[in-house]
């Protein structure tokens, strides 16, 4: 008495179509849900990278006087190195900070043109590696007795001769966390609610058919023979549904992102592959889940004939 | 095969009961009428014995099991002894003639090759080779009918339960499916019908079991529809 499992894939497939309206409403609930959850997801994935690279710029500059001893630069630079947190350090000469100061002022030359010799002092640049750590790293320098031999105004270093944007830091962190934790509640809220309505529709599709599972099991059918096709086919509408999400996600991602390039080029717009496929992934998975339970649950309750 | 003792169902409380102490025995290999005015009980006892309902006290056997402490998991393992015509058809809206009927065969795990012989073998029996493929709203209430009863016999079960089976068919037809009914219990199936055409009960002279008021009245082999009206 084996049951051939091609009889409830052949049952699902034409439960499906047999009931295309149905079908087409959870399809299109399931779909518009997820596809919400999704925009969502990637613009906010968006929103993080612009967050952190406004943070990777957060860096600490020690200002070289001119006339250092060559031996201390190099020695604070290795004892900097060793400070925790720090990511790497680099050397700016005098010519590197002109040519670089050049660049930026390229659009007027008569600004370059005004400087007699170079007045731009060499500095050490050092890189963190999480920039909300930046006033322990600061104070470990100014804590070293080489900085003094080093600095213009050894009495008071922090407050010329190092610069790591003091005031702007609290603040943009501040900014960056509110901006993370409620990107992170409503994808939460949004997933939950597009979880209830997609659980409901699937419940309000077999409910539609609570007369026929009466009949099914009056004809002897057990519980299992009667639910499989039911399971399965609510599977098969989150599937529907979470792949076309995906495909359009995919396709809208592909217009939208360069025209955000082009016209915020200031601003690191990327959407990396391995985002969208944790994102498909989550897609698909919430949807069969939810397809699962939504219709087991919905045919227990018209089992008890 | 079937054992009522002392059976009463009541609907609502403080109404007069449907079925009301009621006792019978209905041996392996009988043809049963069970005759009555509408809402005398006729119905109540055949879903009793599908165990579609629950009786409010007493006790039913059907086929040596006892309906009435059967786990839910059992309950289908009984359904599938039982072929069942239903006074309201309960076809299956979304499934064609044909699929209706090789439901119950599905639903025993019977292979596509045996339902692909048998289904036709029945819908022909029944008159319906015509219309293996229409759905049920595309069929008239006798068509409907008739696929109830294939699908009730297909797979061969030793007790048939038939409400009002002939109530939406001419006499030709009914005609046709009372000698069917009688030509399946030949084979050994107990047959068991709900009915209140009185000429189809006086022509078969078969045991009758009359209901009135819930209450079994009359109990006699080889008997007539009865009443005087």
């Amino acid at each position: 008495m084996a049951i051939n499992p091609g009889y409830f894939i052949r049952e699902t497939i034409s439960s499906f179509r047999r009931n295309w309206v149905m079908s087409l409403v959870a399809v299109s609930i399931i779909y518009i849900s997820l596809l919400l959850v999704g925009a969502f997801f990637l613009t906010s994935s968006v929103l993080n990278t612009i967050v952190s690279s406004f943070e990777a710029k957060v860096s600490v500059q020690v200002f070289v006087k001119d006339g250092a001893v060559p031996a201390d630069v190099e020695a604070l630079q290795a004892n900097i190195q060793k400070i925790p947190n720090v990511k790497s350090i680099a050397y700016v000469t005098k010519d590197q900070a002109l040519a670089r100061f050049k660049e930026r002022t390229k659009n007027s030359p008569q600004l370059v043109e005004q400087l007699r010799g170079n007045p731009l002092p060499a500095s050490v640049e050092v890189a963190l590696v999480d920039p909300r750590q930046v006033q322990t790293v600061v104070n470990a320098i100014v804590k070293d007795p080489l900085l003094a031999k080093v600095v213009k105004n050894p009495a008071n270093p922090t407050q010329s001769d190092i610069r790591y944007g003091q005031n702007v830091v609290d603040n943009l962190f501040k900014a960056t966390g509110v901006i993370r934790i409620f990107a992170a509640a409503f994808l939460i809220l949004l997933l939950l609610v597009s979880l209830v309505l997609i659980g409901n529709t699937i419940r309000l599709a077999i409910f539609a058919r609570r007369r026929e599972i009466g009949i099914m099991r009056l004809v002897g059918a057990s519980n299992w023979f009667i639910r499989t096709p039911f399971l399965l086919e609510g599977v098969l509408q989150s599937l529907v549904g979470s792949i076309l999400a995906i495909l359009t996600l995919l396709a809208a991602q592909a217009v939208i992102v360069p025209w955000l390039q082009d016209n915020l080029k200031f601003l690191p717009v990327t959407i990396a592959g391995a985002t969208f496929a944790q994102l498909a992934g989550l897609l698909v998975l919430s949807g069969v889940l939810i397809g699962l339970l939504g219709s087991g649950t919905a045919v227990r309750r018209y089992l008890k004939v | 095969m079937i054992s009522m003792k002392n059976v009463s169902k009541i609907y609502v409380p403080d109404k007069p009961p449907a079925l009301s102490e009621v006792d019978c025995e209905i041996a392996q290999g009988e043809f049963v009428f069970i005759v009555g005015h509408s809402g005398s009980g006729k119905s109540t006892f055949i879903r009793l014995l599908l165990r579609e309902l629950l009786p409010t006290s007493g006790q039913i056997t059907v086929a040596n099991q006892d309906v009435i402490h059967m786990k839910n998991a059992k309950i289908p393992f009984l359904r599938r002894n039982i072929g069942c015509v239903f006074q309201d058809f309960k076809l299956l809206p979304n499934k064609t003639s044909y699929e209706n009927v090789a439901y119950a065969l599905e639903v025993i795990g019977k292979s596509r090759h045996v339902i692909a012989t048998q289904v036709p073998e029945v819908l022909r029996l029944v008159g319906l080779e015509e219309k293996t493929d229409s759905y049920p709203d595309e069929l008239s209430g006798g068509e409907q009918q008739r696929v109830s009863i294939a699908r009730a016999f297909v797979n061969r079960p030793p007790l048939l339960l038939a409400d009002e089976p002939t109530g939406n068919l001419d006499p030709a037809t009914s005609l046709g499916i009372m000698s069917l009914l009688n030509r399946i219990n030949k084979t050994g199936t107990t047959v068991l019908v709900a009915t209140h055409d009185r000429e189809m009960v006086d022509s078969m002279r078969k045991r009758v079991i009359a209901l009135e008021n819930g209450k079994i009245i009359r109990d006699q082999s080889r008997g007539v529809y009865g009443y005087g009206d």
